[in-house]
């Protein structure tokens, strides 16, 4: 028994780090099973999705629905069936055999199972002007920020799924958006592409183009400076703001010092249970190596997780009486 | 407690939903600033906060200063609002 615990140490079968599609849809399973489940979130509940103007492709849904819609909606699924949302952050996860130690904002929790499913965020592009104009002229999510720009010039930067579902919502404040894509052509699914076609009244896609700075006047966001990758010419984009998609980066800081294993990129490392290097500790969706960072996975995963947490749980029983002292030490 | 908490929102901001759930669960009330419906209200957003992005929060204190919380953020919010 640990020196630092307190009577107050709260115990649970599993804490799940985050609450985007994959934890809720975890939740939704564990809690079915009776499982006592703490979810553990220190941004917006339901992840990316939430802040994800329109989802076209998750399954069951003939005409789409906007991302809050089916954020909420998972959400109200796994609280139905008793799971508990917390906000908070965790910054650390400890291996105390039968128990996982999470050092949170909240203070300290322990589990018996635990399941990272912390996602994704948006990748900066590390440019000079980028963190200058952080949130006053260069942003990352257009259902937040969009507003801002009822009649001014837009650059989105990016070239795949994100960059074009945004690049066509922020139409419905924007003058006009150029959309710069680093390639020659789009990552982007065909139907995107296609539905991009009925803006091109308004949006003008510059293929080929490097985004190599943002430039600013008198505190404002007035240009980017790019490069034409064809001919090697520079290239000025007069606008009021940029919106950036260009790919995810995992959200694992926290778990740098630990015995859980990350691949090159900083994605969670897990063997074909879902289970992470460190036994009892789960991965699932964005945050997951070789995640394919598709809502409907995601839940997918989540599901899956869940089940090999069940199956970790019966393989582990604890005694009453060691979760009592746990409990009341 | 705080004396009064104004809130810029939009209505496509899920962080804005996030932090008027938090607020709601802690207890708290709040006034609301929908910039889709108040787009002659940006300046003023951008004037307390200096940010172009919602959820702005205005937290007035009893002694009637000011604290400003930008996005969601609540170990800023938490004791700003306490």
């Amino acid at each position: 028994m640990s020196d630092t615990e307190t009577p107050q140490t709260p115990v649970h079968d599993v804490i799940m780090i985050g609450a985007g599609p994959a934890a809720l849809s975890a939740a939704v399973y564990t809690t079915r099973e009776d499982i006592d489940t703490l979810l553990f979130e220190r941004g917006a509940v339901g992840g990316l999705a939430a802040v994800t103007d329109w989802v076209d492709n998750y399954p069951g849904f003939p005409d789409g629905l906007q991302g809050l819609e089916l954020a909420e909606n998972l959400r109200k699924q796994a609280e139905r069936f008793g799971a508990v949302i917390e906000l908070g952050e965790v910054s650390k996860i400890t291996d105390e055999g039968a128990y996982k130690r999470l050092e949170t904002t909240e203070g300290d929790m322990l589990a018996r199972a635990v399941l990272i499913a912390t996602g994704s965020d948006y990748k900066k592009i590390g440019v000079p002007g980028e963190k200058e104009f952080y949130a006053r002229g260069v942003h990352y999510c257009a259902t937040c920020d969009g507003a801002f720009y009822r009649d001014k010039r837009i650059v989105v930067v990016g070239g795949g799924n994100s960059a074009v579902q945004e690049a066509m919502f922020l139409t419905r404040f924007a003058s006009h958006i150029d959309l710069l894509v680093r390639g020659e052509k789009f990552r982007a699914s065909e139907i995107l592409q296609h539905d991009l076609e009925k803006f091109k009244d308004k949006i003008t896609v510059h293929f080929n183009t490097a985004t190599d700075e943002i430039v600013g006047e008198e505190g404002k966001v007035v240009k980017v400076i790019g490069t034409d990758k064809t001919t090697g010419n520079k290239v000025e984009v007069p606008t009021d703001g940029v919106f950036v998609f260009v790919g995810l980066i995992p959200n694992t800081q926290f778990l740098a010092e630990t015995a859980i294993e990350l691949d090159e990129v900083g994605f969670v490392k897990t063997d074909t249970h879902l289970q992470t290097a460190m036994p009892g500790v789960f991965a699932a969706g964005d945050v997951r190596s070789g995640a394919t960072m598709q809502i409907a996975t995601a839940t997918g995963e989540g599901a899956s997780a869940a089940l090999y947490m069940r199956e970790y749980l019966n393989d582990h029983p604890v005694e009453d009486a060691a979760i009592e002292a746990k409990k009341t030490y | 407690m705080a004396k009064k908490i104004t809130i810029f929102t939009t209505n496509t901001c899920t962080y804005c939903v996030q932090v008027k759930r938090w607020l709601a669960a802690k207890g708290h009330a709040w006034e609301e600033i929908n910039l889709d419906e108040h787009p002659e209200r940006q300046a003023e957003a951008l004037e307390v906060s200096g940010a172009l992005t919602v959820p702005v929060v205005v937290i007035t204190k009893h002694d009637d200063s000011q604290e400003v919380v930008v996005g969601y953020n609540l170990a800023k919010l938490a004791p700003a609002v306490a």
